[in-house]
């Protein structure tokens, strides 16, 4: 493998790294503080930008579609970021996050949705 | 799509593409419990693997990565697809009789399977450089939590399909 290779592996490396860490916390960031990049009206078939509610007879929002939208360009670009660093500052990013980030970040989505857990 | 409903019942198109979804569901689940069973429960070096669980295990778990990927990002299209129906026509009467919890877990699901979702990249990346000794105990972990991902969607997807699923 040449140096130009092996420089673009560890930036792939460090790109879907930083892509699969990041991507757990911007969601659920846009989960709790209301952040979708867009909202959209099933009933209407509507999109809109940003949080929209509910309007009067057009059905409910849905967000979902846009947190995933949002938190995979933050990640993105997270991502892209991470991967134009010098291989020194980036080398020692720990790869357990990748699986260790989602893991902790299910107590915050089971109180978001603390509304449903009625007994 | 409104040409496609000149020709079969609007409902029947959208139990078609239920039934897709789950069927893709399935062949994830089986890919993913082969390759989490072979990096947690690895059949080692001299070990006969003659039994029906040994052989399970004796799977290279390599061989599931592409596939796992392309299972999970077209489930989850056409869950995504069905989600749009599901938020009109099954979560309204589901809290309208009162089936909160039920509902919970459902979003539970959509949320993990997202991280899941934004997990593909890394594990793809990590499967494709199999040999590389550095990688092994993340590619367990990851692997391993997809299929726990998996594993609970799948359920969480069938309890709801029992709550106001088919005929209902």
């Amino acid at each position: 493998m040449n140096e130009t290779t092996q420089v673009q592996s560890l930036r792939l490396k460090v790109f879907v790294m930083v892509f699969g860490i990041a991507m757990p916390v911007l969601y659920t960031v846009g989960d709790m503080a209301a952040l979708p990049l867009f909202t959209y009206h099933p009933g209407t078939d509507r999109l809109e930008w940003g949080w929209g509610p509910a309007r009067k007879d057009e059905g409910p929002a849905m967000y979902w579609y846009g947190w995933i939208a949002m938190s995979t360009l933050g990640a993105a670009v997270l991502g892209g970021l991470a991967a134009a660093l010098p291989p020194k500052l980036t080398a020692r990013l720990p790869l357990c996050l990748l699986w260790v980030v989602p893991v902790l970040l299910i107590p915050l989505l089971v109180y978001s949705l603390k509304y449903y857990w009625r007994w | 799509m409104d040409f496609l409903f000149d020709y079969i019942h609007v409902n029947t198109f959208w139990t078609i593409v239920l039934i897709v979804h789950g069927l893709m569901a399935v062949a994830l689940l089986g890919a993913l419990t082969h390759q989490a069973m072979a990096v947690l429960w690895p059949v080692r070096t001299g070990e006969r693997a003659d039994g029906f669980v040994a052989r399970f295990r004796a799977v290279s778990g390599q061989r599931y990565a592409v596939a796992v990927c392309v299972l999970w990002v077209a489930t989850f299209f056409f869950g995504a697809w069905l989600y749009t129906k599901y938020r009109i026509y099954v979560r309204i009467p589901i809290e309208q009789d009162g089936f909160f919890k039920t509902q919970g877990v459902f979003e539970l699901k959509e949320h993990l399977v997202s991280f899941g979702l934004g997990a593909l990249p890394a594990y793809w990346y990590l499967w494709t450089h199999a040999a590389d000794e550095a990688y092994r105990s993340t590619r367990k972990w990851l692997t391993a939590w997809l299929a726990a991902v998996c594993w609970y969607a799948f359920l969480v997807g069938h309890i709801v399909n029992n709550v106001r699923g088919f005929g209902s």
